[in-house]
């Protein structure tokens, strides 16, 4: 729309001119006349005449999804159990009963067990009946065979064979038993754990070096990876097989109290007040046997001593002559008795065992340096083999019984009330390396023999040769030590000159205890020559 | 025979028994203690008998020949599979009760008299 000033100046113009001549020409004069004119119009711009500008839009909202759902809290109840102590259940005191209601129980059921008891006596309705509630083995197998690649290399033997407190790991130690010589060659104490799966035969679970021949190993009674051990250079050391890097927990060191010999044996034993803690003993050929405690820094400390001097010995059985000049006398191995906690059984190089307690109050008539004072332990001497001893067992069953066996390939059986062997069995043509009783079975035990076998006796069965003969080396080395599981009864392990340990299973015979066998070997015992 | 309690006292005239109960007023009839004690010692005397004991209802034993700790184990025991032995035969036929049990081991045989108020328990060891 043209601003109105404009067309107000064309409209006012118009007028002047009066109407369309004005454009035409100038000559023509212009006229009046009376013309109508368009109307001029301005649209008003007042907001309420305009009207209100609207559009209609609209719009949607998208529908609601909804849905529907209930929860119900579950009622719930709390319940507590407690186990209480069982209340030990102990007699009636005979005050508080009625016994004219006993006595006439007791009439009246008499007659009938009397009955019942007489025909149980007599009847043989069970004779040859046999139940068999676990799996039958008829033979004995060859579970493991075991062996330390390194130490083979170096041509080391099995020494000594422990097996743990749980059962389920054998340690065994390497060393030569043949050198005669000091010898300073490292060795190894390897340990298996048989439970494991993925067992290696030829990588032992833990292997400890030892900075000379280790002779003997014993595992302690209550801690299954605290293992014992004894040295070619006289020396105890005790490890924790259960960390491989640092294994050493204590040690004796090399003091004026040490043994000067090869340590041949080493037991654990309770502490006298303290039952739950234990000590070492060892046994060396230098005739001492030394109770070693740990104290703290790692060393162990000589509690007690006993020196077995010769001429301090009963006079119960006839004795080689000593040599001069040497007045003790080598102990090669030591049994404890399972009956007694104080007496032992020391096998010597002189082929007698003797009868030892650890209460012995005697000094002992020694020249050999020791903190402690040395005590002569010996209380009994029993008649020689015909060469050193190299094991003897106490009988697990009967108190009095034990087993002793040396280089000259025989066995003895001898009772601790008299000093002639109850029996003396010939084994083998060499020499017998170690003799242990089953735990199990009372009338079984189990010798390794120079020619490489272990051979199982059953003095049941028959008391002349062995029920079995098992062969450990195929080139008749010889087997040097052997111990049987006390947790896994039918697992025996056995160590050899080729540097292998082989775990046996045995058969179900020497597992299992027969009706009898008990009575037997009292009766046994009670051989004793009067 | 052991008689856990009171030593044996000796015998009064006033009845009272050789078991030591002596408890005034006790009607405990004279003879009858002799008698049960009696009893147990001639079952004990059988052949290869190696003990026997009275257990009660409850299962605490009365009478026993053997040692405290396996005669607790043994009446224990035995009460628990009576009374299972006794329900066995009841379920199947409840016309029918249980009059004896034995069990036999590998190395003895276990006899076993039941009856409402009291058991009692002989071990045997038979000849093989």
């Amino acid at each position: 729309m043209a601003p109105p000033t404009s067309l107000s100046q064309a409209a006012s113009a118009a007028l002047a001119t009066g109407g369309a001549a004005s454009a035409k020409g100038p000559g023509r004069p212009g006229q009046l006349q009376d013309e109508t004119l368009g109307v001029a119009s301005v649209p008003s711009q007042w907001r309420g005449v305009r009207g209100i500008r609207g559009e209609t839009k609209s719009c949607q909202t998208a529908s609601i999804a909804t849905a529907e759902a209930s929860t119900q809290a579950r009622s719930h109840a709390e319940a507590q159990v407690q186990t209480e102590a069982p209340v030990p259940v102990s007699m009636l005191p005979p005050s508080r009963l009625d016994t004219t209601r006993l006595a006439a129980f007791l009439q009246r059921v008499e007659a009938m067990v009397i009955r019942e008891l007489n025909k149980n006596w007599q009847s043989h309705a069970f004779d040859g009946f046999e139940v068999n509630w676990m799996e039958q083995q008829q033979t004995v197998s060859c579970l493991h065979t075991l062996c330390y690649p390194p130490a083979q290399g170096q041509g080391l033997h099995v020494t000594s064979i422990s097996w743990n407190t749980t059962g389920s790991v054998v340690a065994c130690a390497y060393g030569r038993l043949d050198d005669g010589d000091w010898s300073t060659l490292k060795s190894f104490v390897c340990a298996w754990n048989l439970d494991r799966r993925g067992l290696n035969p030829r990588q032992p679970s833990a292997v400890v070096e030892v900075p000379s021949a280790a002779l003997c190993l014993a595992f302690h009674p209550t801690q299954p990876s605290h293992l014992a051990g004894g040295l070619y250079s006289g020396e105890v050391l005790v490890w924790d097989m259960s960390h491989p890097e640092d294994p050493l927990l204590w040690r004796t060191g090399l003091t004026d109290d040490t043994h000067t010999d090869p340590v041949y044996q080493v037991v654990w034993l309770p502490e006298p007040r303290q039952s739950h803690r234990f000590q070492v003993l060892s046994v060396a050929t230098d005739g001492k046997v030394l109770l070693w405690q740990g104290v703290g820094a790692g060393r162990l400390q000589l509690t007690e001593g006993f020196a077995l001097v010769i001429q301090q010995l009963p006079r119960s059985t006839k004795l080689r002559k000593p040599p001069r000049g040497e007045t003790e006398v080598g102990t090669t191995a030591v049994a404890f008795s399972s009956f007694d906690p104080s007496l032992f059984v020391l096998g010597t190089e002189g082929g007698f065992p003797v009868k030892c307690s650890l209460t012995a109050e005697e000094a002992a008539l020694t020249r050999m340096p020791s903190s402690v004072p040395l005590r002569a332990p010996a209380q009994f001497t029993f008649s020689p083999h015909g060469g050193p001893i190299y094991s003897v067992s106490c009988s697990p069953f009967h108190r009095n019984l034990f087993l002793s066996a040396g280089t000259d390939g025989h066995v003895h059986l001898y009772s601790m009330l008299q000093a002639q062997p109850l029996i003396s069995l010939q084994l083998s043509y060499k020499y017998l390396f170690a003799v242990r009783w089953s735990p199990v079975r009372p009338l079984v035990f189990a010798a390794a023999s120079g020619e490489g076998d272990v051979q199982l006796f059953d003095l049941q069965k028959s008391s002349q040769k062995p029920t079995v003969s098992i062969k450990q080396t195929e080139d008749g080395s010889p087997v040097y030590c052997l111990e049987f599981n006390s947790q896994q009864t039918q697992l025996l392990a056995a160590g050899d000159a080729k540097g292998t340990v082989k775990v046996w299973q045995l058969s179900t015979e020497f597992t299992e205890q027969g009706p009898r066998e008990t009575e037997d070997l009292d009766q046994l015992a009670a051989e004793v020559a009067t | 025979m052991v008689n856990l309690g009171s030593p044996p006292a000796p015998r009064r005239s006033k009845g009272a028994d050789r078991l030591g109960t002596s408890l005034p007023g006790s009607r405990a009839v004279p003879g009858r203690g002799e008698e049960v004690e009696e009893t147990l010692k001639r079952i004990q005397s059988h052949k290869g008998v190696i003990g026997n004991m009275v257990v009660n209802a409850e299962g605490i034993p009365i009478r026993t020949t053997l040692d405290n700790s396996t005669t607790v184990q043994y009446a224990g025991l035995l009460h628990q599979l009576t009374m299972k032995a006794r329900s066995t035969v009841r379920d199947i036929d409840p016309q029918n009760d249980l009059t004896f049990l034995r069990i036999r081991s590998k190395k003895h045989e276990i006899m076993v008299a039941p009856d409402k108020e009291y058991l009692l328990i002989v071990i045997q060891n038979p000849c093989e």
